[in-house]
């Protein structure tokens, strides 16, 4: 053979085995995700940060992981509007589109469209998860298929009454939440919970999920005079409000909130009324650099020409369960079990894997997350800051 | 008494807004006899316009810069969809403001994105003590805004030149025509100035608690006071707006505690109950043909 000739072949050659396990993933049919997610509507904002997470966490597994053994995971995007009905219909109509070996995993949204899906994913044995914490749905026994990728609100409100009673012994407790699934999901808890550890419910006030005036809320509780007032249920619709009423009226007691409180924008549309407002966050911050995951992040999004300023908590959140749904489905092939059981057996052995830190871990204990941490909202900073470690809820 | 006072104080400026607002659908309804189902977008997009205004101004000249802009976006929507389907079936205009509703929700998105804003700035702190009870600044801001213009545009409606013309359209536009009454023109500053409400509406209530989807919520408050008022009286509105939002501050106080989520209800039982009674709302007037 001529040395030309050689080159030539050992060039065609060289390419054909680098290229050919692209052209391999290209060719194997997509393992699929899909999210349900409110990108219209009141709850916009979340459900964008959502999609942005999902996208950034997809392509991540894909350009820098190398799919799901050999294959490529594709992305489904559904907008619900925050609604039951369309929540359902667009479920539906993912559920009819694609091939039951293809769609591994769906994300849905909101406590009251899990918990109306819930008895259909059971059945057809869908690994599922969604933006609500509701306690239900952390229900192994009854919903086999189904994750909470985070503490339950129960455990929000564990770790919060932790709190209480480090500063307090008999601190005296008030609950604001609204009148929704959401609002109500952790009330039962609270208040066993609350009285359990010494301390006394002294007021309750039930609101709807937006509202225009906290005056009369504000002046209730200012009557019942609480050490501590915990909110439920209102993903920034109202919080700032109270807060702000609550500083303008004197009241002297300090406010807790869960997740769906511990974004920036609390502390932007509060203003100094922020301070000190303490709230459950079990992801990290944007601005928490020394997380693998965030430094990792920022880097892809640059490379791809996204923007790297701050993203918002459902970013984050999103993120870790695009990221863990992976790693269970790279699992699940690498055993040759790539299959909605496999993913739900490989969830469930997820527990050495921490997602680059944006989870302590991804052990589940009945099928949800128990850890967080506590932060508090510093106006100065501009941003929540740690004020625990992990804290254990189970 | 000093204790019910903080209560009735943050009713009355709450329901100064429902009136503000209500007004501006009222005046709508009574000119052209057009169900505006979009208002809660108007005051959406006014809160927008004052959130970018008051991006580069103080927040009260933004406030003031977000009006003519409102105006303006009054007057293009009643040219634009409420003019072309002037005489079809009442159904017709109603599924327009429906879509328009839905279309403003999609073009508020597109255009400021749908992560939630709130304003730089502040208004000027008016909030004092009286005695014991201490009225926020922001309660006084929206009794100090709602209350003159709410009776000033109830003077106008009765008084001025413009008042007499939108009365005349509305009660026989043909003859109004005929009369050589710039129909097309009034209309078309009715719905500029239904925006403009909506708009001081959005304004006071973003200063409060930030620029949202949300806000759109507000706007389904209008149909309860719009109704309990009277569909056709602009002081009917006012009038209801300060009910609704003393009575909603009452049953927060007294009624939440024993009925869990009533005071979500209340509105729309209060109306009920008032139609009842008086079928054409507390001041309206009793030829009113419902649809």
């Amino acid at each position: 053979m001529k040395r030309r000739e050689f080159l030539r072949k050992l060039g065609v050659g060289g390419v054909a085995a680098l290229g050919m396990p692209y052209f391999a993933t290209a060719q194997a049919r997509p393992v699929k995700l899909a999210a349900l997610l409110p990108l219209t509507g009141p709850f916009a904002f979340a459900g964008n940060a959502g999609r942005e997470g999902f996208v950034d966490g997809v392509d991540y597994v894909n350009e820098v992981l190398g799919g799901i053994g050999g294959r490529r995971l594709e992305l489904i995007v559904e907008d619900t509007g925050y609604d039951v009905a369309r929540g359902t219909a667009a479920f539906n109509r993912v559920i009819s589109r694609e091939r039951a070996d293809e769609l591994l995993f769906v994300y849905g949204d909101s406590t009251g469209l899990s918990k109306a899906l819930a008895p259909e994913i059971a059945r057809i044995g869908l690994p599922y998860s969604a933006t609500s914490f509701a306690n239900e749905l952390a229900d192994p026994k009854t919903y086999p298929t189904i994750f909470v990728f985070g503490p339950t609100y129960n455990d929000m409100v564990e770790a919060l009454l932790r709190q209480v009673r480090l500063q307090k012994g008999r601190a005296k407790i008030a609950l604001v939440y609204s009148n929704t699934e959401f609002g109500r999901d952790p009330i039962p808890y609270a208040k066993e919970r609350a009285k359990a550890l010494g301390m006394e419910v002294v007021h309750e006030e039930v609101t709807p999920p937006a509202f225009t005036d906290a005056t009369p809320v504000v002046l209730n509780l200012r009557r019942a005079n609480p050490d501590h007032v915990i909110l439920q249920g209102y993903a920034l619709s109202a919080e700032p409000l109270i807060l702000r009423t609550a500083r303008e009226q004197g009241l002297q007691a300090r406010f807790m909130g869960t997740y769906y409180s511990a974004e920036l924008a609390l502390i932007q549309r509060a203003g100094p009324a922020a301070e000190g407002f303490t709230v459950t966050y079990h992801n990290a911050y944007w601005y928490d650099t020394l997380v693998p995951a965030v430094e990792e992040m920022r880097k892809f999004r640059q490379r791809k020409g996204r923007d790297t300023s701050y993203r918002p908590t459902y970013y984050m959140g999103s993120l870790a369960v695009a990221l863990a749904v992976a790693e269970a489905m790279r699992r699940a092939a690498a055993a040759g079990k790539l299959t909605r059981a496999g993913v739900v057996e490989y969830l469930e052995k997820l527990g050495d894997y921490n997602g680059l830190g944006l989870q302590r871990t991804y052990q589940f204990v009945n099928h949800r997350l128990p850890y967080t941490k506590l932060y508090r909202a510093s106006t100065r900073d501009g941003r929540f800051n740690a004020i625990t470690d992990w804290i254990k809820l189970a | 008494m000093s204790d019910l006072l903080p209560y009735l104080i943050g009713g009355l400026a709450n329901g100064a807004l429902y009136g503000l607002l209500a007004l501006g659908f009222v005046l709508v309804y009574r000119a052209t006899s057009v169900v505006n189902f979009a208002i809660g977008e108007f005051l959406l997009v006014g809160a927008y316009l004052t959130y970018t205004f008051a991006l580069f101004l103080p927040l009260g000249l933004a406030i003031l810069a977000a009006l003519p802009f409102a105006f303006l976006f009054g007057v293009l929507v009643e040219r634009g969809f409420v003019r072309p389907l002037l005489g079809r079936n009442v159904v017709a205009v109603i599924m327009a403001t429906i879509g328009l509703a839905a279309a403003l929700d999609g073009a508020v998105q597109l255009l400021w994105g749908p992560d939630l804003k709130y304003l730089s700035g502040s208004l000027p702190d008016l909030g004092f003590h009286a005695g014991e009870v201490f009225v926020s600044s922001r309660a006084v801001w929206n009794l100090l805004l709602a209350l003159p213009l709410g009776l000033g545009l109830l003077w106008l409606l009765r008084r001025s030149k413009y008042g007499v013309l939108v009365r005349a359209i509305s009660e026989r536009e043909v003859a109004a025509l005929a009369l050589g009454i710039p129909t097309a023109r009034v209309l078309a500053g009715v719905w500029g100035v239904s925006a403009l409400l909506a708009t001081l509406a959005g304004a006071l209530l973003a200063v409060a608690s930030g620029v949202g989807h949300n806000l759109v919520f507000f706007g389904m408050k209008v149909f309860p006071v719009a109704i309990l008022g009277g569909l056709d009286s602009v002081g009917g509105a006012l009038l209801a707006g300060f009910l609704l939002g003393v009575l909603e501050a009452l049953s927060q106080r007294y009624l939440e505690p024993l009925l869990p989520g009533f005071t979500e209800a209340l509105p729309f039982l209060v109306v009920l109950l008032v139609l009842l009674v008086r079928p054409y709302g507390l001041l309206g007037e009793r030829q009113i043909e419902r649809v």
